[in-house]
């Protein structure tokens, strides 16, 4: 049974009150009993001296009858059972026995009332009997004594009697007390802490309650803190909302507001049967700016673009940052997709906008991707999501523009995620293989080493292009595995070739940006360990991209490889992120340059003057270089004639399976074919 | 004509009589002091109210401290009436004359007994002799030691045989003697028929060891020089008490059934053990 703070507090002083009260009653019932019991004993010794005072003359002149009358008087007395006057030699001169006083009634049959030695033997152990004994003397000389027995049956019955009464009007105090207590208590307690509780949940259901001061007491002090408390909750509240709903970078609606616009939004639309638009923004390469600008910078531009993204868009449009780089806006009220084309315009041009930061100059550039309601999704979050594909899809044709969402972007999509679903089973089905690509010197077309390529044969669709599905497991992490496992085959495969006495050379391995954040340094010196594979048999090549991400932690990493021993190759030179201060900071083996530079060898003047630029400046860092996608005789002139070290491409092989690779090694060095062309194809 | 005014003045003087004799000096009504005072004024108070009515003479009761001031003043013949033991009236005999006697329990009279405790052994008075016997009343009283001692000279047992304790009154005799203060008691025989006796003790465990032949009750005398007419005014209206309801109110009052005629030849058997008892000089005092 649950016990409430007014029944506790009632039932607490109750027992207070009827305890102390109690003990004070008995206290005072038992000093009133303990004097009147002293009462009765002087009473009695009263009586005594008196009857032994006046009793000589009546023993002395066997005058039996007075000393009868005596004990009978005496006996008469109010709470006195017997008196008794004895001789010297306590042979009874005289007795009276009281029959009708409760104590004899309680002990004493009728018939031993006359047999006074009897009776006061028969009372001799009584509690409740008070004995006292008086000599009778006369000129000195003992006559005889006056016996009288006294019960405190009469003090006690009236002790219990009060007891009761007191006992019945102080339970009707205590009751009494306690109820106007309870009521006291309900109406200045109870009532405030209830209408707190009262306040309370209403402040727990987040709305805001204030409840009335009424007093400067403990509870009036209460309230006001409570009061102090609901207002800062809903400070606090109102703070929440705003942290929850807001950008706090940029002050716009965040994704979640976002959400809640675009389905109040789609309410409207659904009763005015108008159509709105929803543009998913992403800034164009916005990393490059917190890498070399700095973050604070970056942030800074993000508030400018939501500035003037705000600024570009009409009264009633909505801009919201989604997160990081990317934007939303909501445009209400479309009439046609030409009106769209107009606002995504206008958008591209307000974030292209130069923008002066840090003393610099800076430009960005957005990709827009634009959903229609009700054409493209019937709900936020599939609008959302449309918008994101086609920007996604958009970007990744051309950055910098924007793209209306198609059904055929869905159908991509959705391929997209199978190809990520049967990515993910196509290593235990063993569908995923390693080629080897040769890398030779220039100089005397020699054997050096091999580009490990990875390959996946789809059961249904075939070869499919690791440009394809690299991305894809590069998204949502596969890469890890994938590439621990071409990491491991790789060594294993060199470990048999050295095993079969084959000098393969060295095996140069993509390593993925998403592998090298975890640190694979560890996992590759056990593999060498398992494989007994030695550093320079591998070489890591790992693009630009790599070196976007913490440079401290990318430092690491490279000195942990550099550690390991193998060498690293800097692959894709040129097409990425290039930056000179990059091979500064990183120290790399060998460079890689890529084979869009080396397909306009010898003839295309700016291929000519990049690939020069590049080997000057690699010879200047003393960097071997490998020049990829090598397929005619002349670039391999022009290359060689540039001091390019090594070179990978279909004029000296073609990527081939570990199985042929094997046999192009073992001709190699039985002198025969060096390349088996391969049907497969990087 | 001058016999007439002689008779007339006769007949007044009849006539004026009454008021002529309640002038009167009133008659002094005395009674033994066997309880105090108080007891017995309450008691014999209504006797003299009513002997004042009757006689149309001022009856005034006079009561005694103690047995000495009242035998003085039997000596010294101050009362006219007087209530008395037997032996006090064989004492005074000369003086005054008995004219009634009580009537006590409906008898007129009653034996002088001696009693002792039926646990005690005791059944024959001879097995007194060395024992304590305890008396009421005094040396004086008729019944309870007189009596008593006339029964033991019966037994052979003179004073000295025997160890005498003298209670204030009969029934304090027999009480003390229920309370074992002696081996016997000497009483009338009907004291443990009263009340204060019975109230007090259990008389079953007493027993009667001999009694006298019974004796007249306690007598009423007169002055012997009162005038007979008066003398036997009053002996009439102490005779006549219990034929009338005031007369038995009195009666009652003094703790009487009635009065009986008596005279001095009625006494004549107290005389008779008084004189064993005292000597004949015993009765002269």
């Amino acid at each position: 049974m649950r016990l409430g703070l007014g029944a506790k507090f009632t039932l607490t002083v109750l027992i207070i009150l009827a305890g102390t009260n109690a003990a004070n009653t008995l206290y005072d019932l038992n000093a009133s009993f303990r004097f009147h019991e002293q009462q009765l004993i002087e009473r009695g010794r009263a009586l005594g001296r008196l009857i032994s005072l006046v009793s000589p003359e009546a023993i002395l002149g066997f005058d039996f009858l007075t000393l009868n009358n005596y004990t009978r008087e005496v006996s008469e007395q109010p709470d006195i059972v017997y008196s008794v006057i004895t001789n010297p030699e306590g042979a009874v001169l005289s007795s009276y026995i009281d029959t009708t006083d409760p104590l004899a009634k309680k002990y004493l049959g009728q018939t031993e009332s006359r047999d006074a030695l009897k009776v006061l033997q028969k009372l001799e152990d009584r509690d409740e009997l008070i004995k006292l004994q008086f000599p009778i003397t006369h000129d000195g000389k003992l006559l005889g004594n006056f016996l009288v027995g006294l019960s405190r049956e009469g003090l006690q019955s009236e002790f219990r009697q009060q007891l009761t009464i007191k006992m019945l009007v102080l339970a009707a105090v205590v009751v009494f007390l306690s109820l106007a207590i309870y009521a006291v208590f309900r109406f200045n307690i109870l009532h405030p802490i209830q209408r707190l509780i009262a306040a309370s949940r209403d402040v727990g259901r987040g709305q805001h309650a204030v409840v009335d001061v009424k007093s400067s007491d403990e509870l009036g002090l209460l309230a006001t803190a409570f009061n102090a408390m609901a207002e800062g909750i809903k400070r606090e509240q109102a703070q929440l909302h705003r942290q929850a709903n807001f950008d706090t970078l940029t002050g716009l609606p965040n994704r979640l507001m976002a959400f809640d616009r675009i389905d109040m939004e789609i309410s409207r639309a659904k009763r005015s049967g108008q159509r709105f638009a929803v543009l998913f923004i992403d800034l164009d390469d916005f990393k490059s700016v917190n890498d070399s600008l700095g973050h604070p910078v970056g942030d800074r531009l993000l508030v400018a673009i939501g500035a003037r993204l705000q600024a570009a868009l009409r009264e009633g449009d909505t801009v919201a940052r989604l997160g990081g780089d990317e934007f939303l806006i909501l445009a209400s009220d479309i009439r046609s997709e030409m009106q769209v084309e107009k606002i995504a315009d206008r958008v591209l041009e307000a974030v292209a906008e130069p923008q002066e930061l840090n003393g610099r100059r800076v430009v960005a550039h957005c990709s827009i991707g634009i959903a229609l309601y009700p054409d493209n999704g019937e709900n936020a979050e599939s609008l959302l999501a449309n918008a994101d594909n086609a920007m996604y899809q958009g970007k990744a044709t051309q950055q910098g523009t924007a793209t209306f969402f198609t059904e055929q972007m869905n159908i991509r999509l959705r391929k997209r995620v199978q190809m990520a679903q049967d990515l993910r089973v196509a290593i235990e089905l063993g569908q995923l293989t390693l080629n080897f690509q040769p890398i030779v010197d220039t100089a005397d077309r020699r054997h050096r080493g091999a580009e490990v390529l990875l390959r996946w044969t789809h059961p249904d669709r075939g070869a499919i292009s690791p440009a394809e599905f690299i991305p894809l497991a590069e998204a949502d992490g596969q890469i890890v595995d994938i590439g621990d496992w071409v990491l491991e085959q790789a060594c294993r495969c060199w470990s048999s070739w050295r095993d079969a006495g084959i000098e393969s050379g060295f095996l140069a391995i993509n390593i993925s940006r998403i592998q090298f954040r975890r640190r694979f340094s560890a996992r590759l010196a056990e593999l060498m360990s398992i494989y007994g594979v030695p550093p320079e048999a591998l070489e890591l090549e790992i693009t630009e991209s790599v070196l976007l991400d913490d440079h401290s932690q990318v430092a690491e990493e490279l000195n942990s490889l550099r550690a390991v021993g193998v060498k690293l190759s800097l692959d894709d030179f040129g097409t990425g992120f290039s930056s000179l201060s990059y091979l500064k900071r990183f120290r790399f083996d060998v460079l890689k340059i890529d084979r869009s530079f080396i397909a306009g060898l010898p003839n295309n003047p700016d291929d000519v003057s990049l690939v020069k630029a590049i080997l000057a400046m690699a010879k200047g860092l003393d960097l071997n270089v490998v020049a990829e996608g090598v397929e005619t005789q002349e670039q391999l002139s022009f290359i060689t004639a540039q001091s390019c070290e090594f070179a990978q491409g279909y004029l000296f092989a073609r990527p081939s399976d570990e199985k042929t690779y094997r046999s192009y090694l073992e001709n190699r060095h039985t002198g025969g074919e060096p390349v088996r062309r391969s049907a497969n194809a990087t | 004509m001058r016999l007439a005014l002689p008779l007339l003045w006769l007949i007044a003087a009849t006539a004026a009589a009454p008021v002529v004799q309640a002038a009167e000096d009133p008659l002094v009504m005395g009674v033994f002091p066997r309880r105090n005072a108080v007891e017995t004024a309450k008691l014999f108070t209504p006797m003299a109210d009513y002997l004042s009515e009757r006689l149309g003479r001022e009856v005034k009761l006079v009561t005694s401290k103690n047995f000495d001031s009242f035998s003085r003043a039997v000596a010294e013949q101050r009362y006219d009436i007087v209530h008395y033991n037997q032996y006090h009236y064989i004492r005074s005999a000369k003086t005054y004359k008995v004219i009634a006697h009580n009537q006590e329990f409906g008898k007129d009279a009653v034996a002088g007994a001696l009693f002792a405790r039926r646990d005690s052994g005791i059944t024959e008075v001879s097995q007194l002799r060395g024992r304590t016997i305890i008396f009421g009343g005094g040396k004086d009283a008729m019944l309870s030691y007189i009596a008593p001692r006339y029964l033991l000279m019966q037994a052979g047992l003179k004073e000295g045989d025997f160890k005498t304790e003298i209670a204030v009154t009969p029934e304090n005799a027999v009480v003390a003697l229920y309370y074992k203060q002696a081996d016997a008691a000497g009483g009338g025989e009907v004291v443990l028929d009263q009340p204060a006796v019975k109230n007090a003790i259990n008389v079953q465990e007493l027993r009667l060891l001999a009694t006298t032949e019974p004796l007249l009750f306690l007598p009423w005398a007169v002055k012997r020089t009162m005038p007979a007419t008066l003398a036997g005014s009053i002996q009439s209206i102490l005779l006549d008490l219990k034929n009338s309801e005031a007369g038995k109110q009195v009666l009652k009052s003094a703790i009487m059934t009635g009065i009986g005629k008596a005279g001095d030849s009625d006494y004549q058997p107290h005389r008779l053990i008084t004189t064993a008892v005292f000597g004949a000089e015993g009765n002269a005092k």
